[in-house]
């Protein structure tokens, strides 16, 4: 005989559920699925706000492929900005975790200190400073005239080195990242360390034998949120250097704002935003494909 | 019962989450008025219903603050009228527009300009105010009818036109006295601009020309309209100019200048543009001139009095360019369900003699005649030279009036300042520039006109 009660409470339960989450629900279907999939229909048509959207199939596709240098400009920028900023910020996290991995006075002051720039970096007003900084009359022309480099051009102004202060803001904000490598240092056991001390190995050894590949799945999450992230980059440029000078930081994601807040070409931005997805979504699955070739998962063993 | 409890607290907890949302919509958004509700005792007297007009501009802090006044100034007038204000920076300005045209919640007042009017009218997003004018709600008659017919897009009169405006040389004359250049006279050429700008860096070691010439499509314009062309045809789908050694022309003037150190590098100009216009280089003494439009003096007149406006270099084939431009209009969103007394503010913006004195020609020189000639007695010595200057424009340096902006104009000046700023890098010979815009300008105005 079945048991009415047992049905009866799994329902219960599951209403009870539904309405806990109802309001962000709520929030993710208006403000989220709703607007995704309007943009999906909107990218195969001609919209500039004021107007009705007219379905023009694919042509907004093909414009982008063959007819756009500035699409494939700002996709090798971006290209170069994701390839540079996530070995580097990585890099940096994970040194400066295993800095702070030590028991020193002051310990939560200077992981607070190096967490700042995260919370802080990706705003208007830092990028504001970083500009002022980096630029022609700025701290760091300063203090290069003061050891006698004299630059003609700052690194903002000169597209060759202008991508590279974005770079750096970014690099600068690793503060995130260092703290996840911290707690996952913590978690390695210190009986591993122990036994390739008495194993006569030295601290370079038990860093690529033990602490490395304990951290693969740690150093995986955070590639793939890192790049993910770097492909979504747009205050730095956007406020730093205005996608210039001559193109050369124009990240993706300001590109597709310019099409579409300055030049009212919604449809277009649509079909570069779904083309984004596209793309992350790509680096992201040979990412996990390649998990099996680099990352060691304690649990499988 | 522990189950019923949990369900029931459940719901209380998602329903006061929602109400702490919702409550949220009360807030008044951060505005620098004094003007949003203050008269709020007065509208029980009146038996009128009161009706909120929103209203959005943009300008410097100076607008914003005697704007606000002139709002408070109404709503006492007429005591059923407050007004929502929400002005901001030209920066963001449209595309915040557009997205409110897009929601269909356009503030009931929007001051517009000549850039986007035509784009906003093809899409009816802002009214034909003609039926207001000959319901003479809306009193156009003081304005001079060419003045008037700048806002009229496809037979629509979509725009009242605030001021009118010119392009003009505003230079320091302090800067050009220390470097020994004669001051610019009414019938200077390219030549001598040229080498008082170069003579300026030589001799003081500031720019002579302290602007960039690349954040608008104005400068080209007006060089084009030198050589009889325009910028754009007539029905704006293409490029208005057929030979391109015009093009070549200024792009090897631009390139000199810079070279020279005559004129700001992008570089530089980054810096420069990040400062508001009272910091220019022309106006605190590093530069020797700019272009800009003929109320520069004005806005400016507090920090430094002594600029002048010069008229631009001519051609050497003397072809008067000038156009009388209009400065700004009021436009009244189609989306509005106030427009009748949105119409009325706007004419009393235009017509009322108390509201121009606050005004005191900020916007530019004052299209009715009656205000223009009020304000004389109080025009100070930049606003007396403002006025000034535009008459003699008019009278002598103007051409035929420009049609408003096709629209992909933003687009356009994208690909204009991305061919100047590869031939100041030394990428592109001017040459293969001026090609290169054409072929871009072309594509982008054909695309936009099928819009």
């Amino acid at each position: 005989m079945r048991r009415l009660g047992q049905s009866g409470k799994n329902t219960a339960e599951n209403i009870t559920g539904y309405i806990l989450i109802f309001p962000w629900l709520f929030g993710f279907l208006l403000l989220y699925l709703v607007p995704m999939v309007s943009s999906v229909y909107f990218s195969f048509t001609n919209y500039n706000l004021l107007n009705e959207p007219k379905f023009i199939g694919l042509e907004n596709y093909r414009r982008m492929l063959f007819n756009d240098q500035t699409f494939w400009k700002s996709l090798g920028v971006t290209f170069y900005y994701v390839f540079a900023l996530v070995p580097l910020r990585l890099i940096f996290a994970l040194f400066i975790a295993m800095l702070l991995n030590t028991k020193m006075k002051f310990l939560g002051v200077y992981r607070t200190l190096y967490y700042i720039p995260s919370i802080v970096g990706g705003s208007v007003a830092v990028s504001i400073v970083w500009r002022q900084m980096f630029g022609n009359n700025g701290v760091l022309m300063s203090l290069l005239k003061l050891i006698g480099i004299n630059q003609e051009v700052s690194f903002i102004g000169n597209p060759a080195t202008a991508i590279w202060t974005i770079i750096l803001l970014g690099v600068w904000q690793f503060g995130s990242s260092m703290l996840i490598f911290l707690a996952a240092l913590k978690q390695i056991p210190q009986s591993l360390y122990e036994s390739a001390m008495i194993d006569g190995a030295n601290s370079w050894q038990k860093f690529i034998r033990i602490t490395l590949p304990m951290l693969t799945p740690i150093i995986f999450f955070n590639l793939v949120l890192q790049t993910i992230n770097g492909f979504r980059a747009f205050t730095e440029s956007f406020i730093v250097t205005q996608g210039g000078p001559l193109d050369s930081t124009l990240l993706y994601v300001l590109y597709l704002y310019r099409r579409a807040f300055t030049y009212f070409d919604m449809g277009y931005s649509c079909a570069l935003a779904w083309v984004l997805v596209g793309i992350i979504a790509l680096l992201t699955l040979l990412i996990f494909k390649s998990q099996t070739a680099w990352v060691y998962y304690e649990s499988k063993e | 019962m522990k189950k019923g409890t949990v369900f029931i607290l459940s719901v209380m907890l998602v329903f006061s989450l929602i109400l702490a949302g919702c409550s949220q919509n009360g807030n008044v958004k951060a505005e620098p008025t004094q003007a949003a509700s203050v008269n709020e005792q007065k509208e029980s007297e009146s038996s009128v219903k009161p009706v909120t007009l929103s209203i959005t501009w943009w300008g410097s802090q100076t607008r914003h603050d005697y704007t606000a006044k002139l709002l408070e100034m109404y709503s006492e007038k007429y005591p059923h009228i407050t007004f929502d204000a929400t002005p901001s920076g030209w920066d963001g300005y449209f595309e915040k527009l557009a997205a409110q045209a897009a929601g269909n919640i356009m503030p009931d007042i929007v001051q517009m300009d000549n850039l986007y009017i035509a784009t906003y009218t093809k899409n009816n997003s802002i009214s034909d105010l003609y039926p207001f004018v000959s319901d003479k709600i809306l009193d156009l008659s003081d304005v001079p009818e060419s003045i008037v017919k700048t806002g009229e897009i496809d037979g629509k009169l979509t725009g009242a036109v605030l001021s009118v405006t010119a392009l003009t040389v505003p230079y320091n004359p302090d800067v050009f006295a220390e470097a020994g250049v004669p001051e610019p006279t009414s019938d200077w050429t390219w030549e001598d601009f040229e080498e008082a700008m170069i003579t300026i860096k030589e001799k003081t070691g500031k720019y002579g020309y302290a602007s960039d010439v690349w954040t608008d499509t104005n400068l080209l314009t007006y060089w084009i309209r030198q050589h009889g062309a325009s910028l754009y045809s007539a029905d704006g789908t293409k490029l208005g100019y057929e030979d391109d050694q015009i093009f070549v022309d200024f792009l090897n003037m631009i390139y000199r200048l810079t070279k020279a150190g005559a004129m700001p590098t992008n570089d530089e100009w980054l810096q420069i543009a990040t400062t508001g216009k009272e910091a220019r280089p022309v106006v605190t003494g590093d530069g020797g001139a700019m272009f800009e439009w003929a109320n520069f003096g004005v806005i400016v007149e507090a920090v430094n009095p002594n600029i002048k406006l010069a008229v631009p270099p001519y051609a050497d084939n003397g072809t008067k360019a000038l156009w009388i431009k209009p400065g700004m209009f009021f436009s009244i969103a189609e989306s509005s369900s106030n427009k009748e007394e949105a119409a009325r503010f706007i004419n009393w913006f235009i017509n009322d003699i108390d509201a121009n004195k606050v005004i005191n020609a900020e916007r530019g020189i004052p299209v009715a005649n009656k205000v223009k000639e009020a304000l004389k007695p109080q025009l100070t010595k930049q606003q007396q030279a403002m006025f000034d200057y535009l008459d003699l424009v008019a009278n002598e340096h103007a051409g035929p009036v420009s049609p408003p902006e096709p629209p992909g104009t933003a687009e356009v000046t994208k690909a204009m300042a991305d061919q100047i700023n590869l031939v100041l890098y030394d990428k592109k010979t001017p040459e293969q520039a001026a090609v290169d815009f054409r072929k871009a300008a072309n594509e982008i105005l054909a695309r936009n006109a099928q819009n």
